[in-house]
């Protein structure tokens, strides 16, 4: 009972439990599997803009499972990432656009217009 | 493999993945080591692994999570009934693409034609009208 309001002004405590994880798993990493993760959270921290905790958590969980994999077999960086890592992280972020902070504009722009254009049930 | 080749790739590489899943269950390594077998040696690992998560998200494929004695555990994908349901819509708009493409690539084939050829698959007789308009206007154009 009292960790539920405690979690509304803390955040969930097992996403932070899981991010902490996280962070441990990054660190175990070979060093250039390690920083390449660093450099795609942030890429995907800044364009995802991600508001959803548990999307956010689940993203840099799989993240970092592509790259244990990829140390585990000794898989050469670049087969992991291509070319373009940003066209990559792009690519990998879209699986998690329902947590984005600008899904909700989406899903207001996608009724406004269907409102607009006399659509059944836009009301 | 150019630019271009990876492009164009990637609209069917969902199709490509799924239909290599139906044959048999894989690792998500294997199913990238087969595309660069075949020639599609830009795919990066990432991508098919991208790829993967959205198929199993949308519930397109069962996992199993398997130990392995080095690494996380893998996960084997094997393709539901749901995602047999999707390969085969697929296949499906793959042969309409492939019809429609290469009427645009005969030799000798104009706008018209491909037009009419659409209309014919199609089965409307409506647009075939439209098809014999746009014969016309084409004579106009060449005439020109």
């Amino acid at each position: 009972m009292a960790a539920e309001w405690i979690e509304k002004l803390t955040g969930s405590f097992e996403d932070k439990k899981r991010y902490r994880n996280y962070r441990a798993r990054v660190e175990a990493l070979p060093t250039a599997y390690g920083d390449s993760v660093k450099a795609l959270e942030r890429y995907l921290t800044y364009a995802g803009a991600i508001s959803a905790g548990d999307t956010l958590v689940q993203m840099l969980d799989d993240l970092a499972v592509l790259f244990e994999e990829a140390a585990a077999n000794s898989t050469p960086l670049r087969d992991v990432t291509g070319e373009n890592p940003a066209e990559f992280a792009e690519d990998f972020l879209a699986n998690y656009s329902d947590g984005q902070w600008i899904n909700k504009e989406r899903m207001r722009l996608n009724s406004a217009i269907a409102k607009a254009a006399g659509e059944a049930g836009s009301s | 493999m150019g630019k271009q080749a990876t492009e164009m790739l990637k609209g069917v590489l969902e199709g490509i993945v799924l239909a290599i899943l139906g044959r048999q269950s894989a690792y998500g390594y294997e199913i990238t080591a087969w595309l660069r077998d075949q020639g599609f040696t830009d795919i990066a690992e990432g991508t098919v692994y991208a790829l993967l998560v959205r198929v199993e998200q949308r519930g397109l494929v069962d996992v199993e999570k398997v130990p392995s004695e080095k690494g996380p555990p893998r996960k084997v994908y094997t393709l539901n009934s749901q995602g047999r349901a999707h390969l085969d819509e697929f296949w499906g708009q793959w042969g309409l693409l492939v019809d429609r493409v290469e009427s645009l690539h005969r030799p000798g084939a104009t706008s018209a034609g491909a037009t009419s050829a659409g209309a014919t698959s199609a089965g409307a007789s409506s647009a075939g009208t439209n098809a014999t308009e746009d014969t016309a206007q084409e004579g106009t154009h060449h005439g020109r």
